[in-house]
């Protein structure tokens, strides 16, 4: 079923993305869905199921904030197992395509 | 799509789920509709983006069945998952159905056949030594031991090899999670499968 791997794939690789802005500041829902579906053209409706996970697993909490035009924004931002989660990810990600674009590389 | 019609689908398709979940789900899409207006999209442009409700909601209904498998391990539970998999539409029913039959049967087949073998075991442990069996006494005893020991080595792993099933249906059912799917669409035609 390669379509459902391509989903696996993607699926992966957008809680590492999340992970990754979340590391350099703290955002909410609607920031995070804008700035990956027009970097990497994920589904905006994906980012809220992925939250509710990461947020059951302890990696990320949330805090409300006023907001000047309209009602106040849920910002999420990671914890210490969501920043450690994120390191690791991170390595695990680094030597993974490291080696596939290796081998990529090697092909041409 | 309206906004109102999503969130509708979205409300309906979430029944079920605890009131605590679903006000928070149902929260953070009425928050992404009306962080889209303020950056001036329309509601049937954010409605899109955000893809099917009816799906969506079949998917967090899932996973919560899958969570709860994981979470404690019972016939219950199990149901449960297995419920969740066909909602979402990983199975089909008309090749699972016969297939769960079987193996069902087998599995209740296989637990009543130990319990009997225990129970046998009991009454041989117990009946034996006043009988006169062949071998005397202490053998009447070791052999009941004998049966009611391999009764439940045997119970052990039909349960293991149970909740084993259960988990690679679980694990096959989670690949079928579509969320990604009104993103990789329009992506199709560019190259993917």
């Amino acid at each position: 079923m390669p379509e459902a791997i391509e989903i696996q794939l993607k699926k992966g690789a957008l809680e590492l993305c999340v992970l990754a802005l979340l590391s350099r500041q703290d955002s909410y829902a609607y920031e995070i869905a804008s700035r990956l579906s027009d970097s990497i053209g994920m589904g905006e409706g994906t980012i809220y199921p992925l939250m509710r996970r990461l947020q059951n697993d302890g990696l990320v909490e949330t805090y409300l904030v006023e907001s000047s035009s309209g009602p106040s924004r849920k910002y999420y931002r990671l914890t210490v197992a969501g920043k450690a989660s994120f390191s690791s990810q991170k390595a695990a990600w680094a030597s993974f395509s490291g080696a596939v674009q290796d081998i990529l590389g090697g092909v041409e | 799509m309206t906004r109102q019609a999503f969130m509708a689908r979205l409300r309906e398709g979430l029944r079920g789920l605890p009131a605590q979940a679903q006000a928070d789900i149902v929260a953070d899409y009425e928050a992404h509709f009306a962080e889209g207006e303020t950056a001036g999209r329309s509601e049937a442009d954010v409605a899109a983006a955000l893809g099917d409700p009816s799906r969506l909601a079949r998917e967090l209904r899932a996973e919560a069945g899958l969570k709860r498998w994981e979470e404690e391990r019972n016939p219950s539970s199990a149901a449960s998952a297995i419920f969740a998999l066909l909602g979402l539409g990983a199975l089909d029913i008309l090749i699972l159905l016969p297939i769960l039959m079987g193996v069902g049967g087998a599995i209740f087949g296989v637990g009543v056949a130990i319990i009997a073998v225990f129970v046998a075991g009991g009454a041989v442990f117990a009946v034996g030594p006043f009988s006169g069996a062949a071998g005397g006494p202490a053998a009447a005893v070791l052999a009941g031991i004998g049966l009611m020991t391999g009764a439940v080595s045997v119970g052990a792993v039909l349960a293991m090899v149970t909740i084993g099933l259960v988990n690679a249906l679980v694990w096959y059912g989670r690949l079928h999670y579509r969320l990604l799917k009104p993103a990789l669409e329009p992506q199709a035609a560019g190259g993917f499968q």
